[in-house]
């Protein structure tokens, strides 16, 4: 694991660190403490990295601006803020988890949890899928989304309209942050329930799904049983 | 005041002053001619002054008396002591012609004289004055014409108690609104309308004084006078006022010319009274006009309403005599006056009620700077994790939050407080900040002085402080230096707030971030205008300087 704090108070900046490194023992390779926007977002350029940990609130600066930066990247991003009722605003954005301060070791281990479990967060709030493009970040709203298609390390998002967009998280980490209506139907694809038309059977135990707009996407033999449940509750 | 009030008011009073000036004609008068022995007939005589003198007028009635109508002559505004002869019979008299250097001011200027019934027929009859003019021999003219008994006495006195209850309106006003202006010295405004008042209460009463009070030919004169300075005063304080109201460019310049002006034509024809009045007023009335009409044009409030009233003024000079032109458009200047009073005291309110809400509001705003989640939050996670790690200082901590909880709620009431009591807060913050960024901050002050009064709007270093603390960095060994400085004089009162250390982002502006509007909220809640405040970074750091004018 690389892991990044984003924390002007030094004093809980460590505290994290502490906590950090006493949940992921050896499996952590590196952690960087930062303390402003701009270190971090140079750090974040140069680095891979796993896991973003990050104060909305720095030196007077608004976070929202590296929120949106960090969730369009392949790692997911923990908020550990003072204000709450930023919250919601951060869960539309897409990221892993909100720990609201003060917190204590078992909060915050049950964030990390969600990385190592691959726990999905289970949440609706989830809004916006923010993607890199040239001249910035782009947020697509989730409800101009079809289905998403895993490409290696990183997914295709093909939205209503005809268009696609490349996103650099991967389909497991997605599958993670968006909403029960997105369902995995196969190791390579998340599709929206809404949008499937019917369900394809084939010769030879193969199905697939057909979609509203008519394209045919194929369904894996485990996940079969599960997209019937869902479908026909 | 309501606009439709005004509204109604100035219609009733035009409808009142026109009607009131309606009557039926009833004589023509044809050419005087002099003569100082009734004998030769002249058309010009020359007068020493003294001297018994005849005038011959013929005066043409144009109808017959009705049943028991008596006519009578009216002589009102002409000169001198008089025997008059209708038609060869002597009606009345008038003091003592050619005696008057050795008796007493007898004889009065408005006053009707009975024509005895059979001497009223339609026709043309002859009017004698035996006369004499001691005091004034160069005001030998005549003025006479003929009209109902009745209606004669009556009219001027119907007249003056109307004007005589506007003119109670007025002293009233006056009265009010100078009492207003002892309860509050700065309004200049409302002190200039009371003695417009006043000095228009002192102009109807002076005018008409002559309907109950007989005056003598020599003593027209100082009525007159006194009535021409009341207009003159008048004629400035009104612009004077406006100018106020809506104030334009170089306006002390121009109220000089204008006086300067106003002077000129008060001199210029000094002794012909009505004329010098009516051309003062009028010269008023330009100026004004273009005052408010500069005043809708920078979109003042209320200049409308004054545009109004002068144009109300103009058309009630067209349709009205000299002397009611004059009270009416005067009355309606007043009113507009009236009505930018009422205005400016809804303002005034308005103003006052948004203080209240303010000082509520900065009251509010210092209380959040301890119970903001951004520090209370961060200070309680930073508070768990001393306590966790090492309790002992994690007590220290729990008092320096303490402490500073202390001083903000000793200070949450007040608009100023002792810059004793203000550093003791930042200090307080020092230490819970020290805790929390691990960064040794240092504290320096210099020129505080307990045995003066040094005041300050509470939390303001307090501000400035937290907005060092978040926008630099410390230097190299850890550290951050803070530095206030008091420099008390006997009209300022100078605080400097220097911070030692690397700003964070030189781009960033924080000049308009909540804390500097906290900041200028405060200082302008306790000393209005009177106070400065720079913000600047330096080679150093951060230089904040405020100066309060005592």
């Amino acid at each position: 694991m690389n892991i990044l704090i984003i924390e002007d108070e030094i004093r809980i900046a460590k505290r994290v660190e502490r906590m950090t490194k006493e949940f992921f023992l050896n499996t952590l390779q590196k952690i960087t403490s930062v303390q402003s926007l701009a270190e971090g977002l140079d750090f974040i350029k140069n680095n891979d990295l796993d896991l973003v940990l990050l104060d909305l609130n720095l030196n007077g600066e608004n976070g929202f601006d590296v929120l949106k930066e960090t969730v369009s990247g392949a790692y997911h991003t923990i908020i550990i803020s003072a204000n709450k009722h930023e919250a919601l605003k951060a869960f539309e954005f897409g990221v892993l988890d909100f720990v609201p301060k003060p917190f204590n070791k078992a909060r915050i281990e049950l964030a990390f949890n969600r990385i190592v479990k691959k726990e999905e967060v289970g949440t609706e709030n989830l809004q916006f899928l923010a993607v890199k493009k040239r001249g910035g970040i782009h947020l697509v709203n989730i409800d101009d989304v079809n289905y998403i298609k895993g490409a290696g390390v990183y997914t295709e998002i093909f939205l209503t309209n005809g268009e696609k967009e490349l996103h650099d998280k991967s389909l497991e980490k997605l599958s993670q942050l968006l909403p029960k209506s997105f369902e995995r139907i196969h190791k390579s694809y998340l599709v929206k329930t809404t949008e499937i038309k019917e369900i394809i059977v084939k010769t030879g135990s193969q199905y697939a799904v057909e979609l509203q707009n008519g394209e045919i996407l194929p369904v894996g033999r485990t996940k079969y049983k599960a997209l019937k449940a869902t479908l026909f509750q | 005041m309501n606009f439709n009030y005004l509204y109604r008011f100035v219609f009733i009073f035009i409808v009142l002053v026109s009607t009131s000036c309606q009557h039926t004609f009833f004589s023509w008068k044809g050419e005087t001619v002099y003569s100082v022995n009734n004998q030769n007939w002249e058309n010009e005589i020359e007068l020493k002054g003294g001297e018994v003198f005849f005038t011959k007028t013929e005066i043409e009635i144009v109808q017959n008396p009705v049943e028991f109508q008596t006519f009578g002559l009216n002589l009102s505004n002409t000169f001198g002591e008089f025997e008059i002869f209708w038609d060869g019979v002597l009606i009345g008299r008038n003091g003592n012609p050619g005696k008057e250097s050795k008796s007493n001011l007898t004889g009065e200027m408005w006053k009707p004289y009975k024509i005895p019934r059979h001497l009223s027929q339609k026709g043309t009859h002859q009017l004698v004055l035996k006369r004499s003019l001691f005091h004034a021999p160069e005001y030998k003219g005549l003025n006479a014409f003929v009209n109902d008994y009745d209606y004669l006495l009556e009219h001027p006195l119907i007249y003056t108690a109307f004007m005589h209850i506007f003119a109670g309106g007025f002293l009233l006003a006056a009265l009010y609104f100078f009492f207003i202006f002892l309860g509050n010295k700065s309004e200049k405004t409302i002190l200039i309308f009371s003695i417009s008042c006043f000095l228009f209460f002192g102009l109807i009463l002076m005018e008409f004084i002559r309907t109950y009070i007989s005056i003598h030919y020599s003593q027209h004169q100082i009525r007159m006078e006194i009535i021409s300075y009341l207009t003159f005063f008048i004629a400035i304080l009104v612009p004077i006022y406006f100018s106020l109201q809506f104030s334009f460019p170089k306006r002390k310049v121009i109220l000089l010319l204008y006086t300067g002006f106003l002077i000129y034509i008060f001199y210029r024809n000094h002794l012909r009274y009505d004329e010098t009045s009516y051309n003062m007023a009028i010269t008023m009335w330009f100026f004004s006009f273009a005052i408010a009409l500069y005043g809708v044009y920078k979109k003042y409030k209320g200049a409308l309403i004054v545009l109004l009233a002068l144009l109300i003024c103009a058309f009630i000079n067209n349709i009205a005599y000299f002397d009611t032109s004059l009270f009416a458009g005067f009355a309606v200047i007043v009113l507009g006056m009236l009505y930018m009073l009422s205005i400016k005291a809804k303002e005034q309110r308005l103003a006052y009620e948004n203080s209240l809400l303010q000082s509520t509001r900065l009251r509010l705003e210092l209380l959040k700077k301890s119970i903001q989640p951004h520090f209370l939050m961060n200070t309680l996670t930073s508070l768990i994790d001393w306590v966790e790690e090492a309790p002992d200082k994690g007590v220290l901590f729990i008092e320096a939050l303490a402490e500073e909880f202390d001083v903000l709620n000793q200070v949450e009431n007040e608009t100023l407080i002792p810059i004793i009591q203000e550093i003791k807060l930042c200090k307080s913050h020092i230490s819970i900040m020290k805790f929390r960024k691990e960064i040794d901050y240092i504290w320096e002050d210099e020129g505080i002085n307990e045995n003066i009064k040094q005041l300050i709007p509470p939390a303001v270093i307090h501000t400035l402080l937290e907005n060092s603390i978040t926008h630099c960095l410390p230097s190299d060994e850890n550290k951050m230096h803070f530095k206030l400085i008091a420099f008390t004089t006997d009209n300022t009162q100078e605080y400097t707030f220097l911070t030692f250390g690397k700003i964070r982002n030189q781009q960033k502006s924080t000049s308009d971030g909540t804390g500097f509007k906290y900041i200028k909220a405060r200082l302008t809640e306790s000393y209005g205008e009177d106070w400065t405040f720079t913000s600047e970074a330096t080679n150093e750091g951060w230089k904040n300087t405020i100066t309060i004018q005592k």
